[in-house]
């Protein structure tokens, strides 16, 4: 894995340093520029028995030795404007993925078209907007934390969709008022122990409202993904009746994320509310409440923050259960969990920054669905993460 | 020397931000102002197409004008518009390399709109919103 990391991060880090400085075209007039972001993580937990991850994208997570792997990513941009309606975006990333690598992937790649400044439509594959700030996760530059709070974020393992989004903005109340909606088909894999759960051809839609009022920003959100396969667990809805299966495949069954999120964001100081509700209409998932706040209040350099995350699922009584087999499946997917964390931010010079932060996490022992490889003998459901990144864009 | 004394106007300057006259355009809010340079609605009053202009990154007028429009740093502002790039939403202000650079963009072009220190306003231009010290 750590070959595989170096050769990968290695190779971006070079075609970013042959690329150098953002391009631009005559008297300036940007017609192709190019642009870049990323984060050099460290990152340990102070528990062997459960393995913390990001989000459930990644294969493996952290141990008490410190890694890279968590938060580390490099990505790279090139924006085209064709002229002031059209433009293309492109967009690859480095980061851990699924199979436990660093193989750049496709984030972005879309034609935009605004005929207007109240109307967008963007084509082709676009970055995950299921909660608000989720389709800028990877650029840990443009947020005071190290990582988007866990326990809310984490259960996402979609980072983008290919399809289409329409946004229109239009001025009220004295305000901004924003109407987005978007549809398209995953093409991302969750990892799930030795397996992966292929979630490539899945439906994604949804569409949210938001209203920008001074230093208040508000959006509620609703987004429905119908899963296209199951499971990589044929052999288990093999012993299983067959009504019994049903209810625990998720095949053309859909998950339903509602979301509400406020942002009060004026000089100085900055915080974030977010609360969630996910609903599905399969036994596999659980349904789930999440949420977070973040307070962060900049002092010249500095941005110290403390927040406080939750999340807490429960399962779906089945019509049909088997005891001592469809409960200890569904145990797989039960979260219930809080973190307390804190640190602070160092812009230390232009364009970078420092972060080191402390993920105090509490939960019951059989809060897993956010962890990796858990003995189940020694897992308690708490640990403390410890995390530093350098934080940088070009 | 120059940054030293362009610190000082910066400081103690008011800021105005302009248009050309011919936009049509008479005053603009706070809000509108903040709308049209951190990219989320780049419409005018009228109707038309708002293009932002931002001074040099280097001047110190530039972190002085988001210091007074939204009480935010230059790492602030960066780290906004990391987001808003890099999530594929919109791009920032267009950056002109000197003064003379802005107020010849905004003598030509339809739709500029860009700040400048108030004594450093001149006809066909007008300040539609002005940031005291």
């Amino acid at each position: 894995m750590t070959v595989t990391f170096r050769r990968d991060f290695q190779a971006l880090c070079l075609f970013c340093l042959i690329l150098g400085q953002p391009i631009q075209g005559h008297a300036g007039k940007p017609a192709f520029s190019l642009h870049g972001f990323g984060t050099l993580g460290l990152a340990r937990s102070t528990d062997d028995s459960a393995e913390f991850v990001r989000d459930l994208s990644q294969r493996n997570g952290l141990t008490e030795a410190w890694s890279f792997e968590t938060d580390s990513v490099l990505g790279l941009q090139a924006n085209l404007h064709f002229n002031p309606e059209f433009e293309g975006v492109v967009q690859a990333a480095s980061h851990y993925n699924p199979h436990g690598d660093f193989k750049p992937e496709l984030t972005w790649a879309f034609l935009s078209y605004a005929p207007s400044p109240a109307v967008t439509l963007r084509a082709g594959r676009l970055g995950n907007e299921f909660y608000m700030l989720a389709d800028s996760r990877l650029v840990g530059y443009s947020y005071v934390t190290v990582r988007p709070p866990v326990d809310y974020f984490g259960t996402l393992p979609f980072d983008y969709f290919d399809g289409l989004d329409l946004a229109i903005t239009r001025p009220l109340a004295g305000g901004l008022f924003k109407a987005k909606a978007y549809a398209g088909l995953s093409r991302e894999q969750s990892p799930w122990a030795e397996l992966q759960f292929n979630m490539s051809g899945s439906l994604l839609a949804g569409a949210y409202l938001d209203f920008i009022k001074g230093p208040w920003q508000f959006r509620l959100g609703h987004a429905n993904l119908q899963f296209d396969r199951d499971l990589p667990v044929e052999d288990f809805y093999d012993a299983l009746p067959p009504n019994t299966a049903d209810e625990l495949r998720v095949a053309d069954k859909s998950t339903s994320f509602t979301a509400f999120g406020a942002v009060y964001d004026s000089g100085p100081l900055q915080t974030q509310f977010m609360l969630s509700r996910t609903l599905s209409h399969h036994g596999v998932f659980q349904d789930a409440w999440a949420g977070y706040l973040i307070l962060s209040y900049r002092m010249h350099a500095l941005t110290p923050f403390v927040g406080l995350s939750a999340a807490k699922s429960s399962p779906k009584d089945l019509d049909h259960p088997i005891p001592g087999y469809t409960d200890v499946f569904q145990a797989e997917f039960y979260n219930d969990q809080r973190t307390l964390f804190l640190g602070t931010r160092w812009d230390f010079m232009e364009n970078f920054c420092i972060k080191a932060q402390m993920d105090i996490v509490r939960g019951k022992p059989e809060s897993r669905f956010l962890y990796r490889w858990e003995n189940l003998e020694d897992w308690d459901g708490s640990m403390t993460v410890l995390s530093v990144t350098l934080d940088f864009i070009f | 020397m120059l940054t030293l004394a362009s610190s000082v106007i910066a400081n103690e300057t008011s800021l105005v931000v302009a248009i050309h006259v011919s936009a049509g355009v008479e005053t603009l809010t706070r809000d509108q102002v903040i709308n049209i340079f951190l990219g989320r609605f780049r419409q005018l009053p009228n109707g038309h197409l708002a293009i932002p202009i931002d001074q040099d990154s280097d001047h110190p007028i530039r972190a002085e004008f988001y210091r007074r429009l939204v009480g935010k740093n230059p790492a602030e502002i960066h780290a906004y518009w990391a987001r808003l790039i890099f999530s594929g939403k919109t791009t920032p202000p267009r950056e002109a390399e000197s003064e003379e650079q802005i107020i010849q963009w905004l003598m030509t072009e339809p739709g500029a709109i860009g700040y400048l220190p108030a004594d450093r306003l001149r006809e066909p231009l007008k300040a539609v919103f002005t940031l005291d010290p």
